[in-house]
């Protein structure tokens, strides 16, 4: 087994970094999309508000012709209504709308953390035949393979699992660190791995429908998730009321307890005499990321059909509730965050340590192994905060009345930034980690300078106003600097030191 | 002082190991994935349960029984047994597949 944690983990330690650097960022995507939107940096929504007075009037005249309108409603953690379609020239298309004064806010030319470093976890945004899917999934596979083996490995978990010494020979500290981070989180990892796998259980096994559904896969997702659909009349009706519908569907939900609303609205062929809605259940209160759906005929606002969970597509649901947090609780989002930089640590530093045992011994023999493992690590973690740094500093800099190519422009700069980071890993080796972890320092505080610069909310400003999402923001950076100067001077401090340690020390390998 | 190991040694190894990561990955993956259909068969005509719950059921224990067949591949020290397990998991699985497809028709025909 011992090989075996050994191989899979530096083979797959660099996409797994850079799944669980995502996804970690990803449990807080809206607050990131504060930080990133400002013209979305609103107080919070009121509890009245009327869809039929605010967003149909904006949705009639910016996305007449789109197929579907996807209207979310606010809450704290994203205070704008949302309305999302596709412009036959611009694509998806995000727009917002002030709850309160029912204005459309302007084009805020981002893609944040919903629209980028989300679909990164678990795309790669590698659109091609979903090879992005597989290898995350490949990656997710790996991990629980990892644990398993990592657990077997390391057989005196427990005791490995008090052992710190920070203060002793780098190598030593960084394993120590390894099995911390690695038994603290050990069972969030189990869960976080197995239920990411559970979610995508219709890409990864598209065999367990095959049989079933000879008719295709949309008949299953007709039965599992209610996905309803009829065509198009191509004669023009106005639509119903969506508030009544709102209504109507808190009045059909009673039994689902008393915060059952809804938490979307999605219209088909907006328009047509054969519109219809599709009103969806929140889940802000509940683990389980139920699929209750109710349909509502678009011109005369009458129930067509209703959809609610099964029990075992409950469970896949649950599953994927426990992976999304998307439910309102701010102590486990804050441990789910910590869980996922246990992670990222235990991942880095299990590739320090088999680096650090075999950079001397290659370089010795000629071997490549040591060197470019330690490039594509170099790359895939302190490389990969770079690159999220330059993402977020782009959009801080790009002029901002910009057209429909700025978006792009800000994830250009992400990948930009990971490819010379890669370079400069491999050019600088061993050294690549300390001029990596300064520039972090640098990036990060550039970021909450010129968030200030830009938008004016900087610190004080932002946590006297209750901005929590841009002050946190802010502040995650500023630790963020703060952790990577220390790290920096660590292994700064540690490289003279060596010899004098490993005159004590038994084994000079391991 | 160790002995210095053959090339021919050292080839045979990188073979072996080669068959095991193929035979574990995509062995395992094919040998579940035909599992998972024909589990979510059975679960339908045997379990009576509707055939979108069952597939949904089927699929999600796919993902253990992947990792178990994973765990059991780098552990088992023979390596025939390694290539055969997932050979016999696709026999079963397509074999049943075949003979449960028609009875699954049947009875969508008559309508339970």
């Amino acid at each position: 087994m011992d090989w075996l944690h050994t191989w899979a983990g530096v083979l797959l330690g660099g996409l797994l970094l850079a799944v669980f650097w995502t996804g970690t960022l990803s449990v807080f995507d809206r607050e990131i999309d504060r930080w990133m939107q400002p013209g979305t940096r609103l107080a919070e929504p009121p509890a009245v508000f009327s869809l039929d007075r605010l967003v149909l009037p904006h949705a009639k005249q910016v996305a007449a012709g789109a197929p579907v309108w996807d209207i979310t409603l606010p809450t704290a953690r994203m205070p704008a209504i949302q309305l999302d379609y596709h412009d036959p020239q611009l694509g998806r298309t995000r727009r917002f709308i002030d709850p309160r004064s029912g204005d459309l806010i302007p084009e805020q030319g981002s893609w944040g953390a919903t629209r980028f470093i989300f679909p990164f976890h678990f795309s790669l945004h590698l659109g091609w035949r979903s090879i992005g899917y597989w290898l995350v999934g490949l990656a997710g596979m790996g991990m629980l393979m990892l644990v398993v083996s990592g657990v077997v490995a390391h057989r005196k978990l427990f005791k490995e699992f008090f052992t710190f010494r920070p203060r002793k020979r780098l190598q030593r500290s960084t394993l120590d660190l390894h099995n911390l981070c690695g038994v603290l989180a050990l069972p969030f990892h189990v869960m976080i791995s197995l239920s990411g796998l559970i979610i995508f259980f219709l890409i990864y096994f598209p065999s367990a429908t095959d049989s079933l559904y000879p008719e295709g896969k949309q008949q299953f997702q007709l039965e599992a998730l209610g996905v309803y659909s009829r065509l198009r009349a191509d004669e023009a009706a106005p639509i119903a009321s969506l508030d009544s519908m709102r209504r109507q569907a808190v009045e059909m939900w009673a039994d689902r307890g008393p915060s059952a609303e809804p938490y979307m609205l999605r219209v088909w062929h907006p328009g047509d005499r054969h519109a219809y809605v599709e009103v969806r259940r929140s889940f802000a209160r509940e683990m389980t990321m139920n699929v209750d759906r109710l349909i509502f005929d678009g011109a005369s606002g009458a129930l067509l059909h209703q959809h609610r969970t099964a029990p075992i597509t409950g469970v896949q649901r649950f599953f994927t509730g426990l992976h999304f947090i998307q439910y309102d609780h701010w102590t486990l989002r804050w441990l789910y965050f910590a869980g996922g930089l246990c992670g990222c640590v235990m991942i880095i530093t299990g590739l320090l340590f088999w680096i650090g045992a075999r950079r001397e011994r290659h370089a010795r023999r000629g071997l490549l192994g040591a060197r470019l493992v330690e490039s594509l690590s170099v790359a895939s973690s302190t490389g990969l905060i770079l690159a999220t740094l330059a993402f977020f500093i782009a959009n801080r800099v790009l002029p901002m009345p910009g057209d429909n190519s700025r978006a792009a422009l800000e994830g250009s700069a992400f990948f930009l930034v990971w490819l010379l980071a890669l370079m400069h890993g491999a050019i600088r080796s061993k050294q690549a980690w300390g001029d990596q972890l300064w520039a972090i320092v640098a990036f990060a505080c550039s970021a909450v300078a010129l968030n200030w610069l830009s938008t004016g909310d900087h610190l004080l400003r932002s946590l006297n106003a209750g901005m929590w999402a841009v002050a946190g923001m802010d502040l995650m950076l500023l630790v963020l600097a703060g952790m990577s100067a220390l790290v920096a001077r660590r292994i700064s401090q540690a490289e003279p030191q060596t010899p004098r340690l490993r005159q004590g020390y038994k084994h000079g390998e391991f | 002082m160790r002995a210095v190991p053959g090339k021919l040694f050292l080839w045979r190894r990188r073979i072996a190991i080669a068959a095991r990561l193929t035979a574990a990955f995509g062995g395992g993956y094919v040998c579940t994935a035909a599992l998972v259909g024909s589990g979510a068969l059975l679960l339908t005509l045997l379990g009576g349960l509707p055939r979108s719950e069952a597939v949904t059921l089927s699929a999600m224990l796919g993902f253990v029984l992947y990792l178990l067949l994973l765990i059991w591949s780098f552990t088992e020290p023979k390596l025939w047994r390694v290539c055969a397990l997932p050979l016999a998991g696709v026999l079963l699985g397509t074999a049943l597949n075949y003979w449960l497809a028609p009875a699954l028709t049947a009875r969508t025909l008559v309508g339970y």
